[in-house]
């Protein structure tokens, strides 16, 4: 993994319980597998050594923080990611350039009466 | 995942700032100072960073240059109007990899505009984001980088206190 710090949104306790939600290795993992792509209880409890009924309390905790949605599809349940509870990279962004266009501002004043370079 | 476009990844990020200098000074601090000011963190190689290096013409290399000498390229210069505009494209892919293709690589427009003060105004434009996928490394974040949040409310610290100073 490259080393990238994101900027995340500002802390409220909304991200507070998606951050709690992701403290734990096994709901990371899962996330990580659905970033595929939508799966089924059965399908995701396939890639994990622990039981079903344990995958579907992870997806519990999930849902309830927003993070996947679940829906009916022919005779089974199917979960995906839910786009609008992970931070969008549209507010990643937001916060990222606040940031750099501070420093950028920094560097262009704290330099004002220094020598071109 | 779903495929439709997130109409919230769709509509740009758009920001503005007011700097204390004349245009050709601002131009220049962006582009030829790109170093001096670009966030540390942000970076994409695999070993720290040394330094950002912009190559100042169109179709030229946005890249860092990491302290074991290796390059990651991040992006290149689309547009190149000195000292009023320049276009990035923005080629990271949710995986946090160069993309190569710019079809699915983000935009990011500067404008430098002289205002009567003798000040500049800078209107920043980041477009087409939902080109990179559906705010998957939003959530490659939050998984990755446990230790992010400290690091966020440091700089954010550091802003808060005046020192923000480029770079180290």
């Amino acid at each position: 993994m490259p080393s990238v710090t994101p900027y995340l949104p500002s802390v409220d306790t909304y991200q507070a319980a998606q951050l709690d939600a992701l403290g734990d290795a096994t709901r990371r993992a899962i996330v990580e597998r659905l970033l595929a792509g939508p799966l089924s209880v059965g399908e995701l409890a396939s890639h994990f050594p622990v039981s079903r009924p344990a995958i579907s309390q992870h997806l519990r905790v999930l849902k309830d923080a927003n993070l996947v949605l679940d829906r009916p599809e022919g005779t089974r349940r199917v979960y995906e990611l839910n786009s609008e509870g992970f931070a969008s990279l549209r507010d990643y962004f937001d916060q990222f350039w606040n940031q750099a266009l501070a420093a950028y501002k920094n560097a262009v004043e704290d330099r004002s009466n220094e020598e071109e370079r | 995942m779903t495929t439709t476009v997130d109409p919230v990844t769709a509509v740009p990020v758009r920001k503005g700032i007011t700097v204390k200098a004349p245009v050709e000074r601002a131009f220049k601090v962006f582009t030829e100072g790109f170093d001096s000011w670009w966030p540390r963190s942000h970076h994409i190689g695999k070993s720290p960073l040394a330094e950002e290096v912009l190559e100042l013409r169109v179709g030229g290399r946005c890249y860092g240059r990491c302290i074991d000498g290796s390059e990651c390229d991040w992006g290149s210069i689309l547009v190149l109007e000195p000292p009023h505009r320049l276009v990035l494209a923005w080629q990271i892919t949710t995986q946090w990899q160069f993309e190569p293709d710019l079809a699915k690589s983000s935009e990011v427009e500067v404008r430098f505009t002289p205002q009567d003060d003798g000040s500049t105004r800078v209107e920043l434009e980041h477009r087409h984001l939902d080109r990179h996928g559906l705010g998957a490394d939003a959530v490659r974040a939050a998984i990755d980088s446990p230790n992010g949040w400290g690091g966020i409310l440091a700089l954010y610290a550091v802003q808060a206190e005046g020192s923000a100073a480029p770079a180290q």
